[in-house]
């Protein structure tokens, strides 16, 4: 069949499955706050924050992503200054500063921050000559992911500084780091955690001997590893013995927010009964009932999945998971088919700063990960992030409009 | 990426097909709630183990929202019936009980209606409760200050946790009710007395009641806070509280001299601690933390006098460990007026003590012979002196929001006039312990002690142990020594031996015991001038050291030094020998035998 009018050649399954999202999304907080009470008619707004995130996301299709490439380093040093700005001018909820407030809108600069490390990581590793095997090579990409991983963790706001790391190591992964490379560096994060977990570093020690039998590194680089987990741990039980009651304490909070029984812990079992009380059908659109689901402060915000699964039961939330999978899928996709390199390190970037949040949301829903605050990529209310999430669906069609330039 | 999206369907399909009926079940009847299993706080107690303060089990009436759904028993309680009925069984008014409800409701958490609710409020609501829904008793500690006002500054109080201070230290695990120590001891060891609040899920009916708890997690069992040991003797305290009774703005501090520990500590006006624990009200407020009297502040360590003729102490031991006078060594004789620069400086005695040597000079605080020693001296051995005391700089002490003082030195003069724009008579407004000398009872209380001490530097504390940390330990001073040769602590200790054998200290005089003591009157440009002793005893082997600083009262041995000797008599006596020298409870002080003394001139450069 043949279309009357040409249409843009944008990545349509991805751009269907965004706006599939964004349409559930509306109509979940319609729902959510279709109750008498509070938050009343902010469908309206979410409504209005949509348009505006289409047209922000035409605008990051419609300019080449030459240009971005070129603006990565202004970007990027602008999004640290915010960074910077926020730790000392930042508005405080709960303990952490994380937005700046601009009058009417507040705003996020960690999630510019994101966006503008994927654009300097993707300029700075598309290069031909690009060895990751080389300590120079290797180790400029993660000083630029340090600065703005630690500025955002000091806000603190451990769950969006995560994202930094992990967009890091799939990028490395896709610009060629071998995988063995990418496991001994990451083997003192694997070492810490270990000792976190378990309490004791003989498992460490197992992992890290099993992969040295497996991989065989070059003399300097087994030196090296060793000695750098030495250290770490030597160092880890001396340092946490050395800290007080309730600087453990405090740590522990940081790094597993559910231990804390005020609030998130309540929170997690609500959502949980939500979801479960759904079934397989759900119990119907506007006839969620879970009566303390009603006194959850982010039934729209950050649990608004936990609402589809209460009316729309298992066949709505997967619908919804399908289309994630989908629009994740596409996008990796995009990655591996454009021929342009920093198009493809952007793309790769960007979907797995998207994935990572999914994730991280939809796995504390259902019960399987800490309270971290984390809203549902293009689902959840909020502006900011609907409008970060256009420019970032815009950006994957951008580089899908101009897929066959090099 | 596929294994991500497993995950979470699997996780779906757990809740919603295999869990289903267990999750339906908890949504339809019941509702599921957090409940705080709260941590009693840290006992506190006196060096002897007598209790100073504790918490007790109390009731609270709170009221919970019921959700939206729940319309009509949602009317029932922002009904005029329900309120009046719940305002007259709780005693609070019907406004504050409409104003809790409608915040309840709004925010979808609990509020309070009555702390500490007496047994008979707390029986009539269990029995009610068919009729009246929303209401619960729940348990919370309240703190308990067993002696009232008696060492109020030093213990400190904890309440309620602000809305401004629960955003400021949420990450600590701080909840909403919670208590935190907001002075003293309950503050500066919060960390140690607080301890960590436990929880679990209950499942209750429409109606509140609880059914059964929650297979979703084990309660967690509250951690208590650890007990403290104070270095405080109640005996010392008690006497102290006697001796200070009646006085508007003071404050007095007695330090163990062996070891640096608080013996005692009293600031007047005082508050009650209890207070705070029944929740005040706004108006109360006002009235204990603004004004001119400020019952909250501990003068002991906030208050900042001039140390009058106390401070010669600091100028005799200066002057002899830097030679520029002996102990024997007469200067001219005082003609009760001295010539410097141009301008007259008065001894506070008008008619002259006529030719003294260190010792003498120091007996009966002469002004002139210090005048003399002043230039020669100069500013800064003078400043390191105060320093090496422990003035212008916080002693250390474990107790929060202490005043440093201020002891000028050549580079404060200099920022605050220029250089060069001031006179050399500063030097001898200091040296007798007037100008710009600023000095918390607390620095005057240790300066006895190192004195009594002949010099072996301490660091006061006041708390001895933390029970289940055997590791805790007093910190340790700063130095080991205050520099001067044995016999230039020696003449220091004579001569203040003489002060109350046969000087201007005589009202502190303890029958067999050798007490050794100095007066002073700190002249205050806002009023009367401040009445000041500090003292040790005995003088071998001292046991205790004493400051008073009595606020606009007029001179130091007249009003402070028998406070002073009130308290050694009742601390250093044995009682049967106590009772015999005073058949009356409290002493009246012999005042008739004090001549009027100490330094009276005036800094003229202000």
């Amino acid at each position: 069949m043949r279309l009357p009018f040409r249409l843009p050649p944008i990545d349509w399954p991805l751009a269907g499955a965004a706006a599939g999202l964004v349409l559930v999304g509306l109509l979940t907080v319609y729902s959510a706050t279709s109750i008498p009470g509070a938050h009343e008619g902010l469908w309206l707004k979410q409504l209005m924050w949509a348009l505006v995130a289409v047209g922000a996301a035409w605008l990051a299709t419609v300019l080449p992503y030459r240009v971005y490439d070129s603006l990565a380093y202004p970007l990027y040093v602008v999004s640290l200054m915010f960074l910077v700005l926020v730790l000392l001018f930042g508005s405080s909820a709960y303990g952490a500063k994380r937005w700046l407030d601009l009058g009417p809108i507040k705003f996020q600069p960690s999630e510019l921050a994101k966006i503008a490390m994927v654009l300097v990581l993707a300029r700075r590793m598309d290069d031909p000559k690009l060895n990751l095997r080389k300590f120079s090579h290797w180790v400029a990409p993660l000083l630029l992911m340090l600065v703005p991983f630690l500025l955002v963790a000091k806000e603190p706001d451990l769950g969006t500084s995560l994202a930094f790391p992990i967009i890091l190591i799939a990028m490395y992964f896709w610009a060629g780091m071998p995988v063995t490379q990418l496991l001994l560096g990451l083997s003192p994060v694997m070492n810490i955690a270990m000792f976190v977990v378990t309490g004791s570093i003989w498992w460490f020690i197992a992992a890290l001997s099993l992969m040295l039998a497996w991989f065989r590194p070059r003399i300097a680089v087994l030196v090296a590893v060793l000695a750098i987990n030495g250290v770490v741990a030597y160092a880890m039980p001396h340092i946490w013995n050395g800290l007080h009651d309730y600087q453990k304490r405090r740590i522990e909070t940081f790094l597993n927010p559910g231990q804390d029984p005020y609030g998130s812990g309540y929170q997690i079992i609500q959502s949980k009964i939500a979801i479960g009380s759904g079934g397989v059908t759900g119990k119907g659109y506007l006839r969620g009932t879970q009566k303390a689901l009603a006194f959850l402060p982010m039934r729209h915000t950050d649990f608004i999945f936990s609402v589809v699964g209460e009316e729309l039961g298992l066949i709505g939330a997967l619908t919804v998971v399908i289309l994630y999978a989908l629009l994740i899928l596409r996008g990796y996709r995009l990655a591996a088919t454009v021929r342009n390199g920093f198009a493809s390190l952007m793309v790769v970037g960007l979907v797995t700063s998207l994935f990572y949040h999914i994730m991280v949301n939809m796995l504390m829903t259902i019960g399987l990960a800490p309270v971290t605050g984390l809203p549902l990529p293009l689902l959840s209310y909020g502006g900011t992030a609907l409008i970060v999430n256009g420019i970032q669906i815009g950006l994957l069609q951008n580089v899908a409009t101009r897929r066959h330039e090099f | 990426m596929l294994l991500g999206f497993g995950v979470v369907t699997i996780g779906l399909i757990r809740l919603q097909v295999a869990f289903h009926d267990q999750y339906l079940s908890l949504s339809k009847d019941n509702h599921v709630r957090l409940e705080v299993i709260r941590a009693p706080r840290g006992s506190i107690y006196d060096r002897n183990g007598v209790l100073l303060a504790d918490s007790a089990p109390s009731f609270s009436i709170e009221f919970r929202p019921f959700p939206a759904e729940s319309i009509s028993i949602k009317r029932t309680t922002q009904g005029s019936a329900w309120i009046a009925e719940v305002a007259q069984l709780t005693g609070t008014d019907t406004l504050k009980v409409r104003e809790a409800v409608a915040k309840a409701n709004r925010t979808g958490q609990a509020e309070m209606l009555r702390h500490n609710a007496p047994f008979a409020v707390r029986a009539a609501i269990e029995e009610m409760r068919g009729e009246l829904p929303g209401l619960e008793v729940h348990i919370e500690p309240l703190r308990r200050y067993a002696h009232g006002t008696v060492a109020a500054h030093l213990l400190g109080y904890a309440a309620q946790i602000s809305e401004k201070e629960l955003e400021l230290r949420a990450a600590d695990g701080y909840g909403s009710g919670d208590l935190i120590g907001q002075s003293g001891v309950e503050s500066g060891y919060e960390d140690v007395l607080r301890g960590q609040d436990g929880a679990e899920f209950v499942v209750v009916n429409a109606m509140g009641k609880r059914v059964t708890t929650l297979s979703e997690g084990p309660p967690q069992l509250p951690v208590a806070g650890h007990d403290l040991v104070l270095t405080i003797d109640l005996k010392v305290q008690n006497a102290m509280e006697e001796a200070m009774a009646g006085v508007d703005r003071g404050a007095a501090v007695a330090i163990d001299p062996r070891d640096g520990s608080v013996l005692g500590l009293v600031s007047r006006p005082a508050f009650d601690p209890n207070e705070f624990s029944l929740g005040l009200s706004p108006q109360r407020w006002k009235e204990l933390s603004e004004g001119g009297a400020n019952p909250l502040i501990n003068r002991a360590i906030q208050g900042t006098y001039p140390p009058g003729s106390t401070f010669k102490i600091v100028s005799m031991l200066s002057a002899l460990r830097n030679h520029v006078a002996s102990p024997t060594t007469r200067l001219a004789p005082c003609t009760g007026r001295y010539t410097y620069g141009g301008r007259s400086f008065g001894c506070w005695k008008h008619t002259g003590h006529g030719s003294l040597d260190f010792i003498s000079a120091l007996e009966h605080s002469c002004d002139v012979y210090f005048y003399q020693i002043g230039p020669k001296l100069g500013l800064t051995p003078l400043g390191d002196a105060a320093r090496d005391f422990g003035f212008g700089g916080r002693t250390g002490i474990d107790l929060p929001q202490e005043k440093k003082g201020l002891i000028p030195s050549q580079a404060w003069y200099d920022e605050r006039w220029g250089a060069g724009k001031w006179r050399k008579g500063v030097m001898l407004n200091l040296i007798i312990g007037q100008g710009e000398l600023l000095t918390t009872p607390l620095q005057l209380a240790l300066m006895a002690a190192e004195t009594g001490m002949s010099g072996k530097a301490l660091r006061p504390h006041v708390v001895r142990e933390i029970k289940g940390v055997p590791e805790f330990a007093p910190e340790r001073p700063q130095h080991e020594r205050i520099a001067g040769d044995p016999a230039d602590w020696q003449a220091v200790r004579e001569a203040l031996e003489r002060v109350v054998a046969t000087g201007t200290g005589t009202a502190a005089r303890v029958p067999g015991v050798r007490v050794a003591g100095k007066t002073g009157t700190a002249q205050n440009p806002h009023g009367n001038d401040h009445a000041l002793f500090v003292c040790f005893a005995p003088v071998v082997d001292p046991q205790i050291a004493l400051a008073f600083v009595i606020e606009n009262s007029g001179h130091g041995g007249s009003v402070a030094a028998p406070k002073a000797g009130s308290v050694l008599a009742r601390v250093l006596l044995a009682d049967s020998v106590y009772a015999a020298l005073h058949p009356v409870a409290r002493p009246r002080p012999v005042a008739a035998a004090i001549q009027v003394p100490d330094s009276m001139e005036v800094f003229g450069g202000d």
